[in-house]
């Protein structure tokens, strides 16, 4: 889901930078909270850090002893996204594995759907690997499926997130692109 | 939505968030000559994906799918679910939302067909 929020930040301005033109500063602030939101990249609670949208203020700021540079708090509003249990959503099969395959929804590179998840489907090895249904539904590379998520757990050291999701439920699994 | 570190955030649909990424793609664009150079992975991916899912392109539309969502008290939570996935049947809608059948809720499925069929129109029009 993506989710638009507003949150309060410190951006921090090196001396260097600071300018008697109003108008550098406020896009040295810019600047500099664009860089610090995008090396961020994620949170647990948030998710996904997409793209600012609208810086909303800046408020009075305080010099930092010792170095001399200059903090300023804003608040501004972003879009996040986040994966929630329960969520149905649609992603593309990056890898397949004998166990399962790995999927990618947005920025989420490691959703797994494991081959318990989807007790339709049989793996078939070869050069390029394929699950197939009875059906003849076919779960290959590139292909479009639609899942439900099970699980999510985030892993701090990468800034992560990762995701087991399911095939069992109506109306989930590969979808024909139009 | 359940979660109380939320409270201060809105549910987008994919749509939505299209429109806002390409425009912001578009001003970085304008800056400088190599913008891919200029934003993070985890904005490139979303952008790839915004636009490989986004079922409504134009902005209109994408307007409209929300307008006429809203006039059925759905949840945010809900309304985006449905925006995003466009399901076609009404069965294949509760499947996506079980939660828009619950008891005590206005929508019987004469009502769920309905705006299946007012979303359907849009994508007709657009």
């Amino acid at each position: 889901m993506y989710l638009k929020v507003q949150l309060p930040w410190n951006v921090i301005i090196p001396a260097e930078n600071l300018d008697a033109k109003g108008l550098m500063l406020q896009r040295s602030i810019i600047v500099r909270l664009m860089e610090n939101f995008a090396t961020r990249k994620a949170t647990k609670d948030l998710g996904y850090f997409l793209a600012v949208t609208t810086l909303e203020s800046i408020g009075e700021g305080r010099v930092r002893q010792h170095t001399g540079d200059v903090l300023f708090p804003v608040v501004f509003s972003c879009i996040t996204f986040k994966l929630f249990r329960g969520e149905i959503l649609e992603g593309v099969v990056h890898k397949v594995l004998k166990h399962g395959v790995f999927l990618r929804c947005g920025p989420v590179e490691n959703i797994y759907l494991s081959y318990l998840k989807m007790p339709d489907y049989r793996y078939v090895p070869g050069e390029n690997p394929v699950f197939l249904s009875d059906k003849l539904s076919k779960i290959e590379k590139e292909v479009v499926i639609r899942f439900i998520v099970i699980g999510t757990k985030w892993l701090e050291v990468e800034r992560e997130f990762q995701a087991l999701v399911s095939l069992e439920g109506d109306y989930l699994g590969p979808i024909s692109q139009c | 939505m359940s979660g109380e570190e939320e409270e201060n955030a809105a549910e987008l649909k994919i749509g939505d968030v299209a429109l806002i990424l390409e425009h912001k793609y578009e001003q970085l664009q304008q800056m400088s000559e190599d913008p891919l150079n200029q934003v993070s992975q985890v904005f490139e991916k979303s952008l790839q994906y915004v636009k490989r899912f986004s079922r409504y392109k134009n902005p209109d539309a994408v307007r409209q799918v929300r307008e006429i969502l809203s006039r059925y008290q759905l949840a945010e939570f809900e309304l985006c679910v449905l925006g995003n996935l466009c399901p076609e049947t009404v069965e294949e809608a509760i499947a996506m939302v079980p939660s828009i059948k619950t008891k005590g809720r206005a929508h019987d499925d004469e009502a769920i067909e309905k705006m299946l069929n007012d979303l359907s129109l849009i994508k007709k029009f657009e």
